[in-house]
């Protein structure tokens, strides 16, 4: 528990769309929870990082929430990705990528040195 | 084009209300049921399973406060019941908040009345239409007298003609006429202007018509346009002015406007006129001779044209004329001409004093604000464990910013509405302070713009007062939380800021106390002038009996000859009266300065030859006014007409033209330019007397060559009464008006005052300047003094404890007394050093308003630092005594 990181404003908003790409329509705990697992439960997520960045999202338009009911019968809040939200995630997918792959690069052991 | 669309969808979510609270209530309702749900499923009691949900969530009062801060923006009703409640914290320490707002009002008060005058005398657009593109024209030469020579006819045609990046140039002559009004008769300063004066100036009437071509030239009718002021003052605003006559100078004139309101240079006017109201305007002599300087000159610059272009046109057309008349333009004299912007000509006499005026309450609004930022950071420690509770209660960091942001805020703003009041009370004052330095001190006023300063000031006061308050780290809760936080120590690094804040108070408050102490030991000096006179109890009043169109005319004079005679007899009859003369009025400089120069001796090559002032002076004047005579005589009564002329001359000119030689019974006569004007004037006058220096005219200014004239002998310098009485002078002012009333009804009667009253009045602009900053000075001490004893108080408080354990082992309380009071001294003694090299540093800006004290004036700087320390130790020993007397069994217990 003590090692669990805070997750990172920005790179919330990316899982947050990823996840709803790759599982469709979901409600807030779902996702929350398909995120700790993708993380291997190294992310804590709680409900004050979680539902802002989600209204921040569906402000933004990327995502947009209906009531339904779930699996097991409750009702729930569930978010969907609208078309921005899909162009949006692949925009930044990619840039993730680049910087991923930049900071890679930098970090690499020079060649020659020790 | 994202931020846009999160914009609007926050303004929406301020009207989203209570349903979207609602809705994400429900939402977060199902989110821990499906989180417990999931955990029986893996295996969990309920009840267990339920509380492991909760404790996921981190809080769901946090989640519901951090969504409404995503969802809307900073909430009407949570910026109410911030405010609310800041409103109620301040209720509960009222001391904190009425020094706090006392001191605000003051720092804010003083800043806002200053800017008022700032704005009103040097920043305001002008009212003139495209104000910004007048521009001075400044024709100036070496010497004495030689600032401001303005310009002749010829030369202003020459500036039209060549120089056409000035679009319109207007002439102005400064002039006096004697209104002749229904209430008696008073003089009043005109304009003298060409027609287009009005078109190049951007003025237009309110009422009536502003003068154009038509009215130029020596055949035009004499028309009178009244300045707004003069109008409302003289005629209660009256419209039906326009298209009347006026008497001025005996002769009608029509008025055919009323001007806007709009500031003159180089002083207020009631009314300008065309120029042949002016016989000496029209005449050859104004219009021909290129010497022959009488007028102003202000030009608007062409459209598309710079400063700097018109100054490079300008230097070209003078260099062409100094090359064409060479006889007009005295190498040796360097004759230029400048060009400034009209608006910085008119501020130019304030903007020392008032820029002075604006740094001094700056520095007392950065005392007080750092006082309140001290008794805010103790106040924050003694509330840490409030803010500690509230944030555990589920309060962000945002929330508990935007709590004390409101706090601050209530504070300022309280204290910027009392400072503005503050402000509104000095600002008569400060008008007529002003009024002394610049034409537009009516354009004063609390307006928007100085209304949005005080606000401004408030907000930012608001803004670092919040920022600098403690706040319970996130994350660190659980540890402030555990430890009870009861210590109100405020940590190392808040202590350091304390002290900080005290010593720029003493440092500031020493910057303030030296110019305040250089300010008024000048006043000092100044009122200890030795004006010369034997005795200043003397009455004088002004009554020119002549006016110019009298002037060479010999019925009048004799006329005007007899009724100041017979106004001296009856004078002279007053009970207590000693001596009635006639002459110009001492002290006061006189308007006509001639060239003179000695019989038989040369001026030294190169030189101009030297300018003396003209005064009159009847028989009886110099034991009257008290001017001595250091030899020869006084005039006689038959120094008259028909008789020789003859002069008395002051010491200083007597020493100019005969250095080493008796100058009784030699001659002097006018010469230069005024020979034009009246060819008789350089007749050879024969010197009868030596009489001593005056300081006519500003008492920090050298004395000026004079020449005394027989009034019989120039009759239309005409005069002031000197009346001398053995005592109470100025208790014979209204029994002698009364006199001079009804020997000459139409006469004028100006300046009736003693010449104690008149020095008084010279020294008002100065004294009124002293005393405020001397009173700045005297706040920022008493802020000061306040700010070390409350950081010192609070150190003692903080540390009751320690002090406990300290007497307990021994330690007796005049040991106490002297580690907290060691601890004051050495803010204190910081203080003094900063203090004393900032204003050795700050004084040079004071240097040209200092008379007869030098800007580093050894004996002032050591004064301030001893009444600063003195305060300082007196301020430090409240907190050490009240340290001496704690006992160390209470303050042990209450830990």
């Amino acid at each position: 528990m003590a090692d669990r990181m805070d997750v990172q404003q920005g790179t919330l908003a990316l899982m947050i769309l990823r996840t709803l790409e790759v599982l469709g329509p979901l409600h807030g705990y779902g996702i929350a929870r398909r995120i700790e697992e993708t993380s291997k439960n190294r992310l804590a997520l709680n409900y004050g990082t979680l539902y802002p960045a989600l209204l921040k999202l569906e402000q933004e338009g990327f995502v947009k929430s209906e009531w339904g009911l779930s699996e097991n019968n409750r009702r729930a809040k569930f978010y969907a990705l609208t078309a921005a939200g899909r162009r949006q995630l692949a925009r930044e997918t990619r840039e993730w990528h680049e910087t991923a792959d930049l900071i890679a690069a930098f970090l690499a052991p020079r060649r020659g040195a020790s | 084009m994202r931020q846009l669309r999160v914009a609007f969808a926050r303004i929406a979510g301020v009207f989203a209300g209570s349903s979207a609270d609602d809705d994400l209530r429900e939402e977060l309702r199902s989110h821990v049921e499906l989180e417990t749900a999931e955990n029986i499923r893996r295996g969990m009691p309920p009840e267990e399973a339920h509380r492991q949900a909760l404790l996921a969530s981190g809080g769901l009062t946090q989640a519901v406060e951090a969504v409404r801060d995503q969802r809307g923006l900073p909430r009407l009703e949570s910026i109410v019941a911030d405010i609310r409640y800041a409103l109620r914290a301040l209720r509960r320490s009222p001391g904190f908040t009425a020094v706090v707002v006392t001191t605000l009002a003051l720092g804010i008060g003083a800043n806002t009345a200053i800017f008022s005058v700032v704005r009103g005398v040097l920043l305001k657009p002008l009212p003139h239409r495209d104000g910004d593109r007048l521009v001075y024209l400044r024709h100036s030469r070496e010497g004495a007298g030689g600032e401001n020579i303005t310009f002749s006819v010829p030369e202003v045609r020459d500036l039209r003609t060549g120089a056409p990046s000035l679009a319109g140039i207007a002439e102005y002559s400064s002039w006096s006429v004697i209104h002749q009004g229904s209430e008696g008769a008073e003089r009043i300063r005109v304009g003298l202007v060409t027609g287009n004066y009005f078109e190049v100036m951007g003025l237009s009437t309110v009422i009536g018509r502003p003068t154009g071509r038509s009215d130029d030239g020596p055949d035009a009718p004499p028309v009178a346009i009244l300045t707004h002021e003069f109008w409302v003052k003289r005629f209660g605003g009256d419209p039906a002015i326009v298209g009347r006559q006026l008497t001025l100078d005996r002769r009608p004139v029509t008025v055919i406007g009323i001007l806007q309101p709009a500031p003159f240079f180089p002083e207020q006017v009631d009314a300008l006129l065309n120029m042949v109201n002016s016989d000496h305007h029209v005449g050859a002599s104004m219009v021909e001779e290129r010497t022959h300087r009488m007028t102003e000159v202000v030009a608007r610059l062409a459209p598309g044209t710079t400063l700097e272009q018109a100054r490079a046109q300008l230097a070209g057309v003078y260099a062409r004329l100094h090359r064409n008349y060479p006889e007009a333009y005295d190498p040796e004299s360097r004759y230029r001409v400048t060009l400034t912007p009209f608006k910085s000509v008119l501020g130019e006499r304030a903007r020392l004093t008032l820029w002075l005026l604006m740094g001094a309450a700056a520095f007392v609004l950065i005392i007080s604000a750092a006082n309140v930022a001290n008794l805010t950071l103790m106040r924050g420690v003694r509330r840490e464990h409030e803010l500690v509770v509230r944030a555990a209660l589920g309060a962000g960091a945002a929330r508990l910013r935007r709590l004390l942001l409101a706090e601050s805020l209530v504070l300022t703003i309280l204290g910027a509405i009392l400072g503005i009041a503050v402000a509104v009370s000095g600002i008569g004052l400060l008008t007529s302070l002003a009024e002394r330095y610049s034409p537009r001190a009516s354009e004063i006023r609390l307006d928007v713009v100085v209304l949005a300063f005080a606000l401004t000031l408030s907000v930012l006061l608001a803004a670092l007062l919040s920022f600098i308050a403690w706040l319970p780290k996130e994350g660190t809760l659980a540890v402030a939380i555990s430890t009870g936080v009861r210590r109100a120590s405020g940590g190392l690094r808040k202590q350091r800021l304390q002290r900080a804040l005290v010593v720029v108070q003493v440092a500031v408050s020493v910057v303030l106390l030296a110019g305040a102490g250089l300010l008024t030991r000048t006043l000092i000096r100044l009122a200890e002038v030795d004006t010369g006179l034997t005795t200043e109890q003397v009455l004088t009043m002004y009554v020119p009996l002549l006016t110019r169109a009298d002037r060479s005319n010999p019925a009048a004079e004799a006329v005007a000859k007899e009724q100041y005679e017979h106004m001296r007899r009856e004078l002279a009859a007053l009970p207590g009266v000693v001596d009635v003369g006639v002459g110009s009025a001492p002290l006061r400089p006189s308007e006509v300065v001639w060239e003179v120069k000695a019989e038989g001796g040369a001026p030294a090559a190169g030189s101009d030859p030297p300018r003396a002032e003209v005064r009159s002076a009847n028989p009886e004047f110099f034991r009257a006014a008290g001017i001595p005579l250091l030899q020869g005589r006084p005039f006689a009564s038959t120094d008259g007409l028909v008789s020789p002329g003859v002069v008395i001359i002051n010491q200083t000119l007597a020493t100019r033209l005969f250095p080493h030689e008796n100058p009784l019974g030699r001659r002097i006569a006018w010469t230069g330019d005024i020979l034009r004007l009246y060819p008789s004037s350089g007749d050879w006058r024969a010197i009868v007397g030596v009489a001593g220096d005056i300081r006519h005219g500003e008492p920090d200014a050298a004395p000026r060559p004079a020449v005394y004239v027989p009034l019989a002998q120039m009759e239309q310098l005409g005069g002031s009464l000197a009346i001398r009485a053995d005592s109470n002078v100025a208790g014979l002012a209204a029994a002698a008006t009364r006199i001079v009333r009804r020997i000459a009804p139409t006469a004028p009667i100006e300046n009736v005052m003693t010449l104690a009253q008149y020095r008084d009045q010279a020294l008002s602009p100065r004294r009124l300047n002293a005393v405020l900053v001397s009173s700045f000075g005297m706040l920022a001490v008493i802020i000061a003094a306040v700010g070390i004893a409350g950081v010192l108080g609070f150190s003692v408080s903080a540390r009751t404890n320690e002090i406990g354990i300290r007497m307990s082992l021994g330690a007796d309380p005049g040991r106490v007394e002297r580690m907290i009071l060691g601890e004051g001294v050495v803010l204190l003694a910081g203080g003094l050093v900063l203090g004393v090299a900032g204003a050795f540093f700050a004084v040079r800006v004071v240097k040209g308003l200092l008379f007869g004290v030098a800007p580093h004036d050894p004996s002032t700087f050591i004064g301030v630092a001893v009444l600063m320390a003195a305060i300082g130790v007196v301020a430090c020993l409240v907190p050490a005594l009240r340290a001496a007397r704690i006992d160390p069994a209470i303050a042990m217990r209450a830990e």
